[in-house]
């Protein structure tokens, strides 16, 4: 590069002034107050999902307990009143999803856990601290062959469809891909 | 058969590649099936950027940092970058988004989609007629006298800021400044080891740059030339090899359910494909071949890039993204109105040229 004339130097010096000073800044991470509100955004971040989790096994500690005790049918009223103060929590459908699974309700369990997951993918998570991955793996393993008999043999029953295409969906989602 | 043609063998490396790192980069830690995928990576590194609050899907993907530095490597070292554009900056810019959108309603990029055939997947198949009808759709349009003018070389750096970006990307990966998110849950937090993942991305870059592979191309040229076009055999090559290595790794799993991301609204699975197929032939190539285009110094596709990232972000802010519950509503109503853009353009530019 030729340097003609002092234009071309002060934009040259401009150039290598301005890169030096954005490296400096940026190697040295400390004393920038964008650094600071960055290091707080992803500490919110971890902060709002840990407070969260903390938060659900508190409020539903109550159902944990009974069901605990094998008092399903109480659970699920406890549910219901837990439900009408934080309505479409998906943990508290997960946890009816248990209990009807439980109860033999195998359609209903199905529904409620795949509109747990729907709101919530973290579920079928192996690593995450509500993970209820297994379990689902279990309903389907046990439950998807007999449901999908009564979906599509003779007599279809139109809420075994339903549950044919929760369970299916469920099955997608432990499959695992991109969401 | 052009046997004897270097490009020939070219194209036939970087497809053979394609398909082994494809599935071997799922198999070492990236989501089932999206070892390679354009747009899962676009949506992951801008959620890491903080264009979009999906905590899920928040990780810079040195594969794409791979592919746009491989590409520019590759053409330094045959003095094949050139700064170029100039052409049609909006469309383009739109393009790239609705790029995605289509991209986002199939849940994955046109790589993806044979990845997930291979794989067993049968509900890519509606996606794959998607794609086939919208590549034809385009070239109908190509030869009715639509299309974006050619790109022409531009004084000044045009070409060299999206690889610069991308540079700054991978100082990102490493520095991992505080402005970055990284997903601890979710397919954001899924990922082969970062060093595999650039490794296979600038490899990926240099050889897509010298042997100009790109999947809507070689359909595209399949219906220009037949049996003739050498990227035909490299789509064939690449869906053989990517095959095997999914049987190979007990990753082939036949039929429509139980498939990792994947839905069964097909109609919308065809259509979003339909849209994608469509708007390559007219920006001259899928996402994959943007980027690396991007690479080569070509700021028309840089613009596209940047509307794939904008895209990208916008679908899952807006929460336009199918995942395996289905298509939300206004992802199809974005669906329609990509449909619309392009429709619009193709009768634009039809009128332009006449």
């Amino acid at each position: 590069m030729k340097l003609s004339d002092r234009f071309d130097l002060f934009h040259l010096l401009m150039l290598a002034l301005a890169l030096g000073g954005a490296l400096v800044l940026g190697f040295s991470g400390s004393g920038s107050s964008a650094v600071v509100t960055g290091t707080s955004r992803q500490l919110e971040q971890d902060l709002a999902y840990r407070a969260r989790i903390a938060f659900l096994r508190d409020v539903y500690a109550p159902v944990e307990e009974l069901m605990t005790q094998g008092r399903d049918q109480q659970a699920l009223l406890k549910l219901a009143e837990i439900a009408r103060r934080y309505p479409g929590e998906g943990y508290g459908l997960l946890l009816r999803g248990r209990i009807l699974h439980r109860l033999g309700a195998v359609e209903q369990a199905a529904a409620a856990y795949a509109e747990a997951v729907r709101k919530n993918p973290d579920f079928v998570d192996a690593q995450a601290p509500l993970s209820a991955r297994q379990e689902i793996a279990a309903l389907l393993e046990t439950e998807l062959q007999p449901v999908r008999q009564r979906a599509v043999g003779q007599g279809k029953s139109p809420s075994a469809r339903r549950a044919l295409s929760d369970l299916r969906y469920l099955q997608s989602r432990l499959a695992g891909g991109c969401e | 058969m052009p046997v004897f043609d270097r490009q020939f063998w070219l194209i036939l490396l970087a497809s053979v590649l394609l398909g082994l790192c494809g599935v071997a980069l799922a198999v070492l830690g990236n989501p089932q099936n999206s070892g390679i995928c354009i747009s899962c990576f676009l949506e992951n590194s801008a959620g890491a950027l903080g264009l979009h609050g999906n905590e899920r899907m928040q990780y810079l993907r040195p594969e794409l940092i791979g592919f746009v530095l491989g590409a520019l490597a590759s053409a330094l070292a045959g003095r094949e970058f050139r700064s170029r554009g100039g052409s049609a900056p909006m469309l383009r810019l739109l393009s790239g988004v609705f790029l995605m959108v289509g991209c986002a309603v199939f849940i994955g990029c046109p790589i993806k989609l044979f990845l997930r055939l291979t794989a067993g997947d049968l509900t890519a198949l509606s996606g794959l007629a998607g794609l086939l009808a919208g590549v034809w759709t385009g070239l109908k349009g190509l030869a009715a006298g639509v299309g974006f003018a050619r790109a022409e070389k531009q004084g000044g750096a045009a070409g060299v800021w999206i690889p610069l970006f991308f540079l700054l990307g991978l100082a990102a990966l490493f520095v991992r400044p505080a402005f970055l998110h990284f997903s601890t849950r979710g397919s954001g937090a899924e990922h082969a080891p970062l060093l595999i993942s650039l490794g296979a991305g600038l490899l990926l870059g240099v050889l897509a740059q010298r042997s100009r592979f790109c999947v809507t191309g070689s359909l595209r040229d399949t219906f220009l030339m037949g049996r003739r076009n050498p990227l035909l055999w490299g789509l064939v090559v690449f869906v053989l090899t990517a095959t095997a290595a999914n049987l190979a790794t007990g990753n082939f799993h036949p039929g429509l359910y139980g498939q990792p991301g994947a839905h069964l609204e097909f109609f919308w699975s065809l259509l979003g494909m339909y849209l994608v197929g469509w708007l390559s032939v007219l920006i001259g190539g899928c996402p994959f071949r943007q980027l690396i285009k991007a690479g080569e110094g070509d700021a028309d596709a840089g613009l596209v890039v940047i509307g794939m990232l904008l895209g990208s972000a916008v679908v899952q802010a807006w929460g336009l993204a199918a995942t395996a519950a289905g298509v939300p509503l206004y992802g199809k109503v974005a669906v329609l109105a990509g449909l619309a853009f392009v429709s619009f353009n193709t009768l634009s530019g039809r009128r332009a040229e006449a």
